[in-house]
């Protein structure tokens, strides 16, 4: 019989047969070696039954059970926020790049401001007379619009009477109150026992 | 995003990511894929039924509940077995202190006083549970497993049952490979020995 070559199979050796990656040396020697075989194909064999071994499954309504003693995540909770920021390195320099744009763009904008105050001023005059230039000229187009209306010579003598008017105002004053009432009383929740809801 | 079948697709980085954004949801699916594997490993761990539910619902709870102090560059299956397996280990720790006390007080002095202060355990009807484990546990296999040292277990069954590498296996157990390597190697060689009765 030919010696089996080589010393005998080491643990590692054995994991590697398992594998299916032991060299071809060592193959030889376990070939050959039935101390060697024996034992690898018995560790084969505790291998196998392991990994058939049935998959156990918890009782039915685990997930549920579990899920009543789980807080979920407020991801706007300042606590998460903060968690998530400091989670890796990568969003520890992300928050860090945005923050120092933020301040930077304050800082630079504030710097311009202060060099160029005349700038800033001319800028802002100009801005203010085109706006009241524009609002006078809107004013104005509202005014014509209003007097172009067929209802407006009725509605100015009925404002030159001022007893008419007063009536008028008054009336409308009190159509207002009576509305407010109105919708006090609809608004307000009921005071007393409804009798069904006992 | 629908549910269902959309799940699938998604890593459980993805899903992790879902549930930070406070997705219910994503919680579920997390549980959906992990219960079976890490209920398994408890339940090879204690060996009782119901007490590897409890286990396992304590490390869901506290996995989802620490959901945002989960670092993504590592597995989150290494993460959830690593929070299971400490729970088991935890719990025979406390119960092999336990069992101390079966033969009394330490600080007894005589035989009259130990007696006393020992546990006494009846005889134990078998309910439907313990024969529905008995069945499942029965196995000469699931025998010999479950008489291996817990850290031999643990690796036994990571590596060959749940079929992880040996470098999440050391991660899990916060051990060094090498060790990792020795415990399999050994609790597979006291496997061999257990089980040789039934190769001959």
């Amino acid at each position: 019989m030919t010696p089996a070559p080589g010393p005998h199979l080491s643990p590692d050796d054995v994991e590697l047969w398992l594998n299916g990656t032991l060299d071809a040396a060592r193959t030889r020697h376990l070939d050959l070696c039935p101390e060697c075989f024996d034992r690898a194909q018995a560790e084969r064999e505790i291998v196998e039954q392991l990994a058939s071994l049935p998959l156990m499954a918890p009782a039915p309504g685990f997930e549920d059970r579990v899920m009543t003693q789980v807080r979920v995540a407020d991801p706007f909770a300042l606590r998460s926020i903060r968690q998530r920021i400091f989670a890796t390195r990568r969003s520890m320099a992300i928050a860090a790049g945005l923050a120092l744009a933020l301040v930077g763009s304050m800082a630079a904008s504030v710097a311009w401001s202060l060099a160029n105050q005349e700038l800033l001023v001319s800028a802002g005059n100009w801005v203010l007379s085109q706006g009241s230039q524009a609002g006078w000229l809107a004013l104005r187009g509202l005014a014509s619009n209003f007097i172009e209306q067929p209802w407006y010579e009725s509605a100015r003598a009925f404002a030159d009477h001022p007893g008419r008017l007063g009536a008028a105002l008054g009336a409308l004053a009190l159509a207002y109150l009576s509305g407010m009432f109105a919708l006090r009383r609809l608004l307000a929740l009921p005071s007393q026992q409804v009798a069904h809801a006992a | 995003m629908a549910e269902g079948p959309e799940w699938v697709r998604l890593t459980d980085q993805e899903v992790v990511l879902l549930a930070r954004g406070g997705r219910e949801a994503a919680y579920r699916e997390l549980v959906r894929r992990y219960e079976r594997p890490v209920f398994a490993l408890l339940y090879r761990m204690v060996r009782d039924r119901e007490l590897a539910e409890d286990l396992a619902q304590e490390t869901f709870v506290k996995a989802l509940n620490a959901i945002d102090s989960y670092r993504p560059e590592f597995k989150f299956s290494s993460w959830i077995f690593k929070i299971a397996n400490n729970a088991a280990i935890d719990h025979l720790r406390r119960r092999e202190l336990d069992t101390l006390s079966l033969d009394g007080s330490p600080h007894a002095e005589t035989p009259e006083a130990m007696q006393a202060t020992a546990l006494q355990i009846g005889a134990r009807q078998e309910s439907p549970l313990d024969a529905v484990e008995a069945k499942e546990l029965g196995g000469a296999i699931e025998a010999a497993i479950g008489r291996l040292r817990p850290e031999y277990r643990s690796c036994i069954l990571l590596r060959h049952v749940e079929g992880r590498a040996y470098e999440e296996i050391a991660e899990i157990l916060d051990l060094p490979l090498g060790t990792v390597k020795t415990y399999i190697h050994r609790a597979r060689n006291e496997l061999r020995l257990a089980l040789a009765h039934l190769r001959e």
